[in-house]
C-alpha cells in the first residue's frame, strides 16, 4: 500500500470513522430523536400537502414536498451541524485533545457530517416511506440511480460547504449562530423546500445555483417526479461538481488558517463563553 | 544520557490589551529519557504554557524547541505521534457514550484499527483499573474515575513522552495517592519512557520526580533532584510554630528578625490554628518565640523540621509556594 493511501485510510478516514460513530452512538441513545427527527418533519409535511390539496394543486406536489422535507433536514443536520459541533467541541476542550493527535482537523469535520448524514438518511427514509404510505406519493424508480447520483454530490459539496462555515462558527463564536440564524431563511427560501425554484426569476435561479443543497434538491425532483434523464440533468451534476471543488479547498484554508492562529494567540484552546 | 526534550531560551508573550506579558521568559531546560521530570511553580508560573508550547498547541514566542528529537513546530506531526498529555480536571469525551465507547473514538483518532484499540483497552484496564466504570456512561461517573479515564485515554496511542498537567488536582487523597501509584508505574515498567509534569504540590514532586525545575514568574530558577535542591538550604534551620488562628495578623513582626530567611502561614480553619514555617539562618529560635511570646501570640508548638522543597522554593523566592498574598 502506498504511503498516501494508508496515510488517508489511518490518519484520514479512521478518525472521520472514529467521530461518526459517536455521532451514530450518541444521536440514537436518547428516543426523543423520533419526536424532532421524523414527527415534527411529518406534521411540516402533512400540513403543507394539505394545503396544496386545497388549492387543487396536480398530484406531483405530494412527493415534491416530501422529497423536500427529507432533503432539507440535511441542511440543518450536515451543514449546520458541522458548524456547531465543533464550535461545541472547542468550548468543551474535546478540540484541544484532536489537536493533540496528528489527525488533521477536516477528518474530525468529515466524521461529524457522516455521523449527521447517516443518522439524516435514516430520517429521511422513515419520511419517505410514512410519506408514500400515508399520501400516496408516487416516484419513478427507473431514475432513482441519477437522483442518488446528484444526491451523493450534493452532500459532497454540502460537507466543502460546512467546512467553510465551520471556521465562522470558531471565528466568531455566539455570533456564528446567529449568522446561521440570519442566513437560514433566505437559504431555506432559495432551496425551494415546497416549490419548484423555476418559479423564481432568472437572477434568483442563479443565487440559487449557488447553494448546492438547491441545485441537488432540484435535481433529484426532477428525476424522481418528472423522469428527466442525465441529458436534461447533466448541468445540475456539472454544478454541483464545481460547488464541490471549489469549497473544498475554501472550507481547508479557513481551517487552517484559524488553527493556526489559535496557536499564535493561544485562543482557540481558551475556553471562553 | 539521552535528552528527549530540550528548550532553548523558551520565550511566550502573551498581549493584554496593548501591555506585553511575558508568561515564560528564557527558558531552558533538558529532560533526559527514563525519568519523571518535574515543573514545580506557584499559580501563573508559566508551567502550563510550557506544556501547550511543547505539546504543540501553541506556538512560542522565542526560541526553541525538541521534543523526542523534533522541532515542536517545523515538526509538529512527527513531535503529535509520539507524545500525549492528560491535564487534571480536564473533561474530553461525549457524556452520552460509555467510557469504552470513548476509548474506542479515541483509538480511531490516534490511528489504531478497531481490534487494535480493544486490545489496547484491555491493556490500559490491567494498567488503571477501569472495570468498576468502563461500561457507565461518562457523564455519571465520579471526579477519580474521571481522572483515571483521562490517563486512559493519554496511554492509547503508546506515548514515548507523557506531559502530565496537574494530574492530581482536585482529587481526594486516596486517588491521588492512587494516581500517584500509577504513574510511577508507567515508568518502572517501561510502558511510558519519560513523562514531564506540574505541580504546585510540594509533596507529590518530592514522591515521584527524579529531577524538577523550580518555575516561578516565567523564568526557571533553580533544577535538581529533590536531594540537591534540598542542599541549597543546607545551612538553614527549619521550624515549624503552631500558633491560633486569631494572633495570624500580627505575625508580621517576625521580619523584624535578620536571620528569618522568610516563613509561609497555612491555616487550618477546623482547629482554628495556623502553622508558620521558618528557615532561619542561625539558631534564633528561642529570642523569636520569647518575642512572639511578648507581643501576647501564644505560641503552642514549636517544632524542627527536615527541608522541604516547599522550603527551597521560599528560599530562593521569598515567597511560599501556596502564598498569593504576598
Ligand atoms: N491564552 C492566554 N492569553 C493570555 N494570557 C495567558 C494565556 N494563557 C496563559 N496566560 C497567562 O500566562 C501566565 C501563566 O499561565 P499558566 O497557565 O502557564 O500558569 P501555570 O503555572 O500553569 O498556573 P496554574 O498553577 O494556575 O495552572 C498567567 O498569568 C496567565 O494569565
Ligand atoms: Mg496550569
Amino acid at each position: 500500500m502506498s504511503n498516501r493511501l494508508s496515510w488517508f485510510i489511518n490518519r484520514f478516514l479512521r478518525p472521520a470513522f472514529g467521530r461518526a460513530y459517536v455521532r451514530i452512538k450518541g444521536g440514537n441513545r436518547e428516543p426523543s430523536w423520533i419526536l424532532w427527527e421524523i414527527l415534527l418533519p411529518l406534521i411540516m409535511i402533512t400540513s403543507v400537502i394539505w394545503a396544496y390539496e386545497n388549492m387543487g394543486a396536480p398530484e406531483f406536489f405530494k412527493g415534491f414536498v416530501i422529497i423536500g422535507g427529507a432533503m432539507m433536514s440535511y441542511w440543518y443536520n450536515v451543514l449546520w451541524g458541522m458548524g456547531r459541533t465543533l464550535y461545541w467541541e472547542k468550548e468543551t476542550g474535546n478540540l484541544e485533545v484532536f489537536l493533540l493527535s496528528d489527525a488533521p482537523l477536516p477528518s474530525l469535520l468529515l466524521g461529524m457530517a457522516l455521523g449527521g448524514m447517516f443518522n439524516t438518511t435514516l430520517r429521511s427514509i422513515a419520511v419517505i416511506i410514512l410519506g408514500v404510505v400515508v399520501f400516496k406519493a408516487e416516484f419513478n424508480v427507473d431514475y432513482l440511480p441519477l437522483a442518488i447520483l446528484i444526491f451523493i454530490l450534493t452532500l459532497v459539496a454540502l460537507y466543502g460547504v460546512g467546512l467553510a462555515l465551520s471556521g465562522l462558527h470558531i471565528v466568531y463564536g455566539r455570533m456564528g449562530v446567529r449568522i446561521n440564524e440570519l442566513l437560514d431563511e433566505p437559504i431555506m427560501f432559495l432551496s425551494g423546500q415546497y416549490y419548484p425554484i423555476s418559479t423564481f426569476p432568472m437572477a434568483l435561479q442563479y443565487i440559487a445555483g449557488l447553494i448546492p443543497l438547491a441545485v441537488g434538491l432540484d435535481g433529484v425532483r426532477r428525476a424522481l417526479l418528472f423522469s428527466e434523464g442525465i441529458d436534461a440533468l447533466w448541468l445540475h451534476v456539472l454544478v454541483l461538481f464545481i460547488l464541490m471543488i471549489v469549497f473544498y479547498p475554501i472550507g481547508l484554508r479557513i481551517l487552517n488558517k484559524i488553527v493556526e492562529r489559535g496557536r499564535m494567540d493561544g485562543r482557540l484552546i481558551l475556553r471562553w463563553i | 544520557m539521552l535528552i528527549t526534550i530540550e528548550t532553548r531560551d523558551l520565550v511566550r508573550i502573551f498581549k493584554h490589551g496593548d501591555k506585553e506579558f511575558r508568561a515564560l521568559d528564557k527558558v531552558s531546560i533538558q529532560v533526559p529519557e527514563g525519568v519523571i521530570y518535574g515543573l514545580l511553580g506557584p499559580n501563573g508560573a508559566g508551567k502550563t504554557t510550557l506544556i501547550r508550547i511543547l505539546t504543540t498547541l501553541l506556538l512560542p514566542s522565542d526560541g526553541d524547541a525538541y521534543v523526542g528529537g523534533y522541532h515542536v513546530v517545523r515538526d509538529a506531526n512527527k513531535v503529535r505521534k509520539i507524545i500525549n498529555l492528560v491535564s487534571g480536571g480536564e473533561r474530553p469525551g461525549y457524556g452520552i457514550l460509555t467510557v469504552r465507547e470513548n476509548l474506542m473514538y479515541y483509538g480511531q483518532v490516534y490511528g489504531l484499527s478497531w481490534g487494535e484499540t480493544k486490545r489496547r483497552i484491555e491493556e490500559v484496564n490491567e494498567l488503571l483499573h477501569l472495570d468498576e466504570f468502563l461500561d457507565k456512561r461518562l457523564n455519571s461517573i465520579s471526579t477519580g474515575m474521571m481522572q483515571k479515564y483521562a490517563l486512559a485515554r493519554g496511554l492509547l496511542n503508546h506515548p514515548q513522552i507523557l506531559f502530565l498537567d496537574e494530574p492530581t488536582l482536585g482529587l481526594d487523597v486516596q486517588n491521588a495517592r492512587h494516581i500517584r501509584r500509577v504513574i510511577k508505574h508507567l515508568i518502572e515498567d517501561k510502558e511510558i519512557r519519560t513523562i514531564l509534569l506540574t505541580s504546585h504540590y510540594m509533596a507529590e514532586v518530592e514522591e515521584l520526580c527524579d529531577i524538577v525545575s523550580i518555575i516561578d514568574r516565567g523564568r526557571i530558577i533553580a533544577t535538581g533532584s529533590p536531594d540537591e535542591l534540598r542542599k541549597m538550604v543546607k545551612d538553614e534551620i527549619i521550624y515549624n510554630i503552631d500558633v491560633r488562628l486569631s494572633d495570624i495578623d500580627r505575625i508580621r513582626i517576625l521580619r523584624r528578625f535578620r536571620t528569618v530567611v522568610g516563613y509561609t502561614i497555612k491555616t487550618r480553619q477546623l482547629t482554628g490554628e495556623a502553622r508558620i514555617r521558618m528557615i532561619l539562618s542561625g539558631e534564633d529560635i528561642a529570642r523569636i518565640i520569647r518575642t512572639l511570646e511578648e507581643e501576647n501570640i501564644h505560641v503552642l508548638r514549636v517544632t524542627r523540621d527536615e527541608v522541604s522543597l516547599e522550603d527551597v522554593f521560599l528560599r530562593l523566592v521569598g515567597r511560599g509556594l501556596e502564598d498569593e498574598y504576598e
